[in-house]
C-alpha cells in the first residue's frame, strides 16, 4: 500500500467511526421538531422551553411522577462536567429529548437529556459557521471567543452565560462579547452572529434572549462606566439576526423623563443594566423586563437626587416595536445598590393579570400587567433602609439612611441583597411563591468617582459584612409566601446561602440547592425536607424538570464563581464551610423503575 | 510601654538589626518596587486580573476599581502589606491564592505604579514583613 492509499484508508476509517457516531446520535436529533410561538405558549408536558419553564416565569413543572411520597428514592441518572472557565449559572432548556446546556464563556452543549450523551457542542470561535452564515464575514475581533475577548473592558471576567432561548430550529444566546448568536439546534453550527454593542466600551451580556411573538428580545449589561451611550434592550429577527428596535433603559436628556437625572449630560447617566431575562404575556403582547439601579450607586456620588428613570424599574415593552407601554419604578432615586432587575413572575390573581417581582430589599411587588398600576407590596421585614406605604407603594428613605461620601452607614441587607438572580418559583397548587433569600447586613462607606468619560462605575465602597440580627448564624433562607396575601407560609433557614433558583413541581415539591453543595426537595405545602444529596461544588444555577419516555427527570446545576452571595459572603461569614475551586456541572435525577410504577 | 516597645522595634529595624539585609524604605514615596517588576506585574494583571478589574484598572460592578480616587478611597491609610495579603488570600476571586507569591508582589507593584507611586532599584520580594509598616498615603 503506498502512502496516499494509506492516508485514504485512514481517512475512510475515521469517516466510518464518525458515521457510526452520527447514526447513534442522529436518532435523537431526528426527533427534534421546530418550535413556534404556539409551542412556546403551550409547551408539551415534559418540555422546558423557557429559562423559567414557561413564558410566565413560574419556574414550575406540571410533572408529578416525582412527588412527596417517592422523592426520597431519587437516584442520580447522569451528571456532566461543564467548562470551569467562568462562573456556572446555567439555565438549561429541554426539547425533544435534548438538553441544551449553556456553559461559561458562550459554550453551549446539546446532550441526550435521558442519558447525558453529548450530541453536539458549540464553542465560540472554534465551532464552524453554517454555509451562508454572516459570521464568516465578521472579523475575529467581532466574533466571540472561547477565551476572554481582548477588546473587553471588564465584566466578562466571570464568563457567565445564564439563559438561552429556543425558536424554530435554532438556539439563541447572547455573548460576553456583546453579540447575539443563533446556533442550529440539530448540528450546533453557528447560523448567524450579530454584534450588538462595542465590548471595548464595557458592554457585555450575562442574560440571554427570550422569544416573544416571533422576536428575540435581549437586555444588555456593562453600563456602569461613563460613555457616550446608555444601556438598552433590543429586538432582533430570529431568522436573520437583523436588529428591529432598540429601547434605552435610561432616559436621555431630551426624552420624556429626561429631567429625572437633573442636568447630568448623557454620558454621566449610567446604570439601568438589563442583566436578567424577562417574561412575556401573549395576551397583552408585552414583554416584562427589569432594569438595574443607577450608577454610581449612591446619589451623592452620581451627582443627582432625581429618580433616574428608567433604572430599577419594570418595563413593559411591545416586542414587535420596542415601544415602552408602561414602566413602574420600584425605588426612585435608589442610592445603596439595591437592584430591582430580577425576574417578573406573571400570575393572574382573582382574574386580574398581575406581575410579581422582588428586588434586593425583599419587597414583593404586585403590579397590574396590563396597565402597570401598583396593586400591592409586601415587605418581608429584613430591610431597614426604607419605609413602604403599602397603600400607594411609595418608598421613602428612613432618616439618616442616605449615603454621604466618607460617612459609614449601617444597613440591612448588604449590597448582595436579600434577593438576587436566584429566581423565585410559583406553585399554583399551593398558591405560594418560593423565594431564595440571603440574610446579612453591611457597614458601608461610599466613596467618590471621577466624572469623566471612562470613569464612573459603581463607586468605591468600604464594606464590612455581618450576619443579619434576625437570623442567628444562618445566611440562607427559603421563604414561602402565600399569593396574593404575602403571608408567610413556611420558611427554611440554613447556615449556607441558598444558591440556586427554586423549582416547583406538581408533585407538590420544591427543589433548591445551597452553597454547601447540598440539593434538597421539600414538601411544598408543609416545608418538610424530604430528600437531599450532595454534589461536586456549590449548587448554583436554575433547576429544571422534564419527562422523556415516561420518566420524569430533575436536573440540578452546580457551579463556581457567582459574585457576592457565593464568593464573598460565605468566605467572610461562614469561614468553616469550604468548596472546591472547580466543579461547574449538571446533575440529573429520576426515580428507580419500581418507584415509578408504584 | 507598648508604644515604647514599638519605637524600639522600629528603631532596631531601621538599624538593620532585625535581620533584614538592607535598610528598608520607611515610606511608599521612597520607592518600594522596581520598574521591571511592575512590567512583569502588568503582564500577570492582564492575564489574571483584567477580566474583572478591567484593563485600565477601573473595575466593574463586581470588582472595585484599583486606580485613582477610587483606589485611594479604599486603601488610603492602610498598609501595603494589608493590600498584599488581600491579593494573596482572596484573588483571583475564582482561584484565590493560586498564583506564585512573587507574582502577587509583581501585580502589587503594577498597581502601585499605576497609581503613580515611585519605583526604585530594588524589587519587592515575597515575605517582606516590613510592608505592614508602609502605609498607602497621598504625597
Amino acid at each position: 500500500m503506498n502512502k496516499s492509499a494509506l492516508v485514504r484508508s485512514s481517512v475512510a476509517c475515521v469517516g466510518c467511526s464518525l458515521l457510526f457516531l452520527q447514526l447513534n446520535l442522529s436518532a435523537q436529533i431526528e426527533e427534534f421538531t421546530d418550535i413556534g410561538d404556539s409551542e412556546l405558549q403551550n409547551p408539551a408536558q415534559g418540555e422546558w422551553l423557557h429559562w423559567r419553564g414557561g413564558q410566565n416565569a413560574w419556574g414550575y413543572s406540571e410533572l408529578e411522577q416525582i412527588n412527596t411520597s417517592n422523592v426520597g428514592q431519587l437516584q442520580l441518572v447522569w451528571s456532566w462536567a461543564m467548562d470551569d472557565s467562568g462562573a456556572g449559572e446555567a439555565a438549561p432548556l429541554v426539547h425533544a429529548g435534548m438538553m441544551f446546556l449553556p456553559g461559561p464563556r458562550g459554550v453551549i452543549q446539546a446532550l441526550n437529556a435521558a442519558n447525558g450523551d453529548l450530541l453536539w457542542e458549540y464553542r465560540p470561535g472554534i465551532t464552524p459557521a453554517m454555509e451562508g452564515s454572516n459570521a464568516v464575514a465578521l472579523g475575529a475581533e467581532q466574533l466571540g471567543d472561547a477565551l476572554m475577548p481582548a477588546t473587553a473592558f471588564a465584566g466578562v471576567g466571570r464568563g457567565v452565560q445564564k439563559n438561552i432561548a429556543i425558536y424554530g430550529d435554532r438556539i439563541f444566546a447572547a455573548t460576553e462579547n456583546a453579540s447575539i448568536v443563533a446556533i442550529d439546534a440539530r448540528s450546533g453550527l453557528l447560523a448567524w452572529e450579530t454584534p450588538v454593542a462595542d465590548p471595548a466600551l464595557g458592554y457585555y451580556y450575562v442574560a440571554g434572549p427570550i422569544v416573544a411573538n416571533g422576536v428575540l428580545v435581549t437586555g444588555i449589561n456593562g453600563c456602569e462606566r461613563y460613555k457616550e451611550d446608555v444601556c438598552f434592550i433590543t429586538g432582533h429577527d430570529p431568522a436573520s439576526g437583523e436588529e428591529l428596535w432598540r429601547t434605552s433603559t435610561v432616559a436621555r436628556p431630551d426624552d420624556p423623563g429626561g429631567d429625572s437625572w437633573g442636568d447630568l449630560p448623557l454620558h454621566l447617566r449610567a446604570g439601568g443594566d438589563a442583566w436578567v431575562a424577562g417574561s412575556y404575556d401573549p395576551v397583552t403582547n408585552l414583554v416584562y423586563w427589569g432594569t438595574a439601579q443607577a450608577k454610581p450607586w449612591a446619589r451623592v456620588v452620581r451627582g443627582t437626587d432625581g429618580e433616574a428613570l428608567y433604572t430599577n424599574s419594570t418595563l413593559a415593552l411591545n416586542p414587535n416595536t420596542g415601544v415602552m407601554e408602561w414602566y413602574y419604578q420600584h425605588l426612585p432615586g435608589e442610592t445603596h445598590d439595591m437592584d430591582e432587575v430580577f425576574e417578573s413572575v406573571l400570575i393572574d390573581v382573582d382574574g386580574r393579570p398581575s406581575l410579581f417581582k422582588m428586588g434586593k430589599l425583599g419587597i414583593l411587588w404586585q403590579l397590574d400587567r396590563v396597565s402597570g398600576e401598583y396593586i400591592k407590596a409586601t415587605d418581608i421585614g429584613y430591610q431597614n433602609l426604607v419605609n413602604l406605604n403599602p397603600v400607594t407603594g411609595k418608598v421613602v428613605y428612613k432618616d439618616g439612611m442616605l449615603p454621604r461620601i466618607g460617612k459609614q452607614l449601617d444597613f440591612c441587607p448588604s449590597t448582595s441583597g436579600l434577593k438576587s438572580w436566584r429566581a423565585m418559583a410559583y406553585s399554583p397548587q399551593t398558591s405560594a411563591m418560593y423565594i431564595p433569600i440571603a440574610l446579612n447586613c453591611e457597614l458601608a462607606t461610599f466613596g467618590p468617582v471621577e466624572q469623566v468619560l471612562g470613569g464612573g462605575g459603581t463607586g468605591p465602597v468600604r464594606r464590612v459584612n455581618y450576619p443579619h440580627p434576625d437570623a442567628g448564624d444562618n445566611l440562607g433562607e427559603l421563604l414561602v409566601l402565600d399569593i396574593p396575601s404575602g403571608e408567610v407560609k413556611w420558611r427554611y433557614r440554613s447556615r449556607a446561602p441558598l444558591n440556586t433558583a427554586a423549582l416547583t413541581t406538581a408533585g407538590s415539591l420544591v427543589f433548591i440547592g445551597d452553597w454547601n453543595r447540598y440539593m434538597y426537595a421539600f414538601d411544598a405545602d408543609t416545608g418538610e425536607k424530604l430528600w437531599q444529596t450532595r454534589v461536586s461544588t456549590s449548587a448554583q444555577g436554575f433547576p429544571v424538570s422534564y419527562m422523556i419516555d415516561g420518566v420524569q427527570y430533575v436536573a440540578l446545576p452546580a457551579g463556581n464563581g457567582g459574585a457576592s452571595w457565593a464568593a464573598l459572603l460565605p468566605r467572610e461569614l461562614a469561614p468553616e464551610l469550604t468548596r472546591p475551586r472547580s466543579g461547574n456541572s449538571m446533575h440529573v435525577f429520576a426515580l428507580p423503575t419500581q418507584a415509578r410504577q408504584d | 510601654m507598648r508604644k515604647l516597645a514599638a519605637i524600639l522595634i522600629i528603631t532596631l529595624w531601621h538599624a538593620g538589626i532585625s535581620g533584614s539585609s538592607a535598610q528598608q524604605p520607611a515610606s511608599i514615596w521612597d520607592g518600594i518596587y522596581s520598574d521591571a517588576q511592575a512590567e512583569r506585574g502588568a503582564a500577570a494583571y492582564s492575564a489574571r486580573c483584567a477580566s474583572c478589574h478591567a484593563v485600565d484598572l477601573r473595575g466593574n460592578s463586581n470588582a472595585p476599581g484599583l486606580l485613582g480616587v477610587g483606589f485611594m478611597f479604599l486603601w488610603e491609610g492602610r498598609s501595603v502589606g494589608e493590600l498584599f495579603t488581600k491579593l494573596r488570600t482572596e484573588m483571583p476571586s475564582d482561584q484565590p491564592g493560586s498564583l506564585p507569591a512573587q507574582t502577587y508582589m509583581d501585580i502589587l507593584s503594577f498597581i502601585l505604579r499605576s497609581n503613580q507611586f515611585p519605583s526604585s532599584e530594588k524589587e519587592l520580594t515575597a515575605g517582606a514583613d516590613w510592608l505592614n509598616s508602609v502605609l498607602i498615603t497621598p504625597k
